[in-house]
């Protein structure tokens, strides 16, 4: 709010006592500065908590309560705890305990003192600032709703009535001041609110509770009104130089329901000052600047000036993707490395290049021998029994020495007489039987090998 | 008037106001809950929120079956007696859900209350029907 603004002009309600004015015009006020203050909850709450502790009356227990009695511990020894007893004889009283806050009849523990601190101190200025908060929410509609008063026919807030309220010297017309300035529903929840405390303040004197309800204030000293209104019940009186914190936010909560005369309203200004000038009834004293000149967030972010400068609203938020591991996702790796494609290529051909090499020169040593097979079909089975003996023999000569084996006239005692050729022709295949079966056994290295039927077939040749 | 912003009156009002009525739950988790007659949903919350806005819609019933639609007057803040600007409505429901649409949203009034509202007036105006007839008891048991 800008401070040398035009202030907003609060009609004044006239009564039906009131002389007829000219216009409208003269029956408004400028609005005083105070019901512009910070409305700072925080401070009024606090000093609200802090005043209250004001009006206490001390409270304690008796000095002597539990010591009027000249006990003394009968010690160890009696079957009797230690606590001190009371001495004598010939009363119930005689042998009991006494003193301990245990002990029927003992003082209590920590005897309440009446040098408690039972008044507190708040500063002038945190005082004045709770005050000025106070009357400012009082003129906001929604505060004074939510502190629970009916206002909804009230004309205006802050209410502000003709003087002429000042000279209402009767209740019954007090009350028809209220009715017509839209403030009687208020009144009336307030006497409809009348109940029985609870609890055990019914029987100390606070018998009955209820509502607040508006608090009327008055600019003249001695005005008649005092007397009308404080009978109605709810209604409070107080005069502008004298506003109580305990009446403007009772329970510490803003927003009571004020009805203010045109007098009282007009003093205001002098009474607090306005925020550039000194308030003259109070020595020095400023109104309370706000934290925050204007507090409407929602029109400061909407503003042209905010608008202009904002970065555009991001519709699309955009969300991380899932990261994946290059060394599983193919894809993800081509990403990163694209020649990853052609090595992994290169590197696969190798291997089965590298494979079928291997197979082929295992192949090669386990070579199946046909020769003998094909020759020996073509025998009769007589002469293939001979041909396998005598096979076998030199198989087994072989074995032993090599160099036995280059003796083609070696005979077996056998009927029928082998050729030449074929003897020959038999030790060469025995020798390469051997060879080869030398060079498959080598081949042969891990358990796998051995399970392989395969293996077995390639060396043998053999086909089902 | 130096309008006291919204957001102030909410943040002075929100953790207790005479309307809050907190029910359910535990402790601290309780649902809260709002009396004033501007609420729509009756929650209690900023945007729901009767007292914390300059503009807020209201829909109660009448009497005789009628509901009032009412709106704040965005220039009348601290006049209470005149803030509404009530509307009594004795349509029936479709053409009373277009006058409240129309005066919710359409003319931009507050269009982030247009479903709230509509669902308040089928509500309201569920209610009153069944006032209106007694309560139509059908015995289904007896076939």
């Amino acid at each position: 709010m800008s401070a040398a603004a035009a202030r907003p002009l609060v009609t004044v309600q006239s009564l039906e006592s009131d002389m007829a004015t000219d216009g409208a015009a003269a029956n408004s006020v400028p609005l005083p500065d105070v019901m512009r203050a910070a409305i700072r909850p925080d401070i009024v709450t606090f000093v609200h908590g802090q005043i209250s502790k004001n009006a206490r009356q001390p409270y304690a227990v008796s000095n002597r309560a539990g010591h009027q009695t000249s006990a003394e511990s009968w010690g160890t020894g009696r079957a009797v705890s230690r606590i001190p007893r009371v001495a004598g004889g010939g009363t119930h009283r005689a042998g009991q305990g006494a003193f301990g806050n245990m002990c029927r009849g003992g003082r209590m523990f920590a005897p309440t003192k009446i040098w408690r601190r039972w008044h507190r101190q708040v500063n002038v200025t945190q005082k004045r600032h709770a005050v000025v908060s106070a009357i400012a929410a009082s003129a906001v509609p929604s505060l004074v709703l939510a502190r629970g008063h009916k206002i909804e026919e009230v004309p205006e807030l802050p209410l502000v009535v003709s003087d002429a309220a000042e000279a209402v010297e009767k209740t019954s017309a007090a009350l028809k001041v209220l009715k017509q300035i839209g403030a009687h529903p208020d009144a009336e929840k307030a006497k409809d609110s009348q109940a029985i405390r609870a609890g055990k303040g019914k029987a100390r004197n606070r018998r009955y509770v209820s509502r607040k309800g508006p608090l009327v204030v008055y600019g003249n000293e001695g005005a008649k009104l005092v007397k009308a209104f404080r009978n109605i019940p709810g209604v409070e009186i107080a005069h502008v130089s004298r506003l109580n914190l305990l009446k403007l936010a009772p329970g510490g909560h803003l927003g009571r329901f004020v009805i203010w005369t045109k007098y009282a309203f007009e003093k205001l200004d002098s009474i607090y000052g306005t925020f550039d000038k000194v308030s003259e009834k109070k020595n020095g004293y400023v109104l309370p600047r706000a934290k925050m000149i204007n507090a409407d967030l929602a029109r400061i972010i909407n503003s042209d000036e905010v608008q202009s400068v904002v970065k555009p609203i991001k519709k699309e938020v955009k969300k991380a993707p899932l990261k994946k591991n290059p060394l599983k996702n193919l894809n993800v790796m081509l990403k990163l490395n694209p020649y990853a494609k052609a090595a992994k290529r290169m590197a696969l051909l190798a291997e089965a290049q590298r494979v079928k090499a291997k197979q082929d020169k295992l192949d090669k040593k386990r070579k199946p021998i046909t020769k003998i097979i094909t020759y020996f079909c073509c025998l009769s089975m007589h002469l293939r029994f001979w041909v396998y003996l005598y096979f076998i023999g030199s198989l087994l000569l072989v074995s032993q020495s090599r160099a036995s084996l280059m003796q083609p006239g070696w005979k077996l005692p056998c009927p029928v007489y082998l050729s030449h050729s074929v003897i020959c022709l038999l030790q060469e295949e025995a020798s390469a039987i051997n060879s080869a079966s030398k060079s498959w056994y080598k081949t042969m290295i891990s358990d796998s090998d051995y399970t392989e039927f395969e293996n077995f077939t390639k060396w043998l040749g053999a086909s089902q | 008037m130096s309008t006291v912003p919204g957001q102030l009156i909410w943040e002075i009002v929100k953790k207790n106001n005479s309307f809050l009525v907190k029910e359910f739950g535990n402790g601290t988790a309780s649902v809260k809950f709002s009396k004033e007659p501007n609420n729509l949903y009756n929650i209690h919350s900023f945007k729901h929120s009767g007292l914390a806005n300059k503009k807020t819609v209201t829909i109660q019933p009448g009497k005789d079956q009628t509901v009032v639609l009412a709106t704040t007057k965005t220039k009348k803040q601290n006049k209470p007696s005149t803030l509404l600007n009530k509307s009594v409505m004795k349509k029936e429901f479709h053409r009373m859900a277009k006058a409240v649409s129309n005066q919710v949203c359409d003319n931009y009034y507050r269009p982030d209350l247009k479903k709230a509202a509509l669902a308040r007036l089928s509500v309201v105006h569920r209610s009153l029907k069944v006032a209106k007839s007694g309560a139509k008891k059908r015995n289904r048991q007896s076939s």
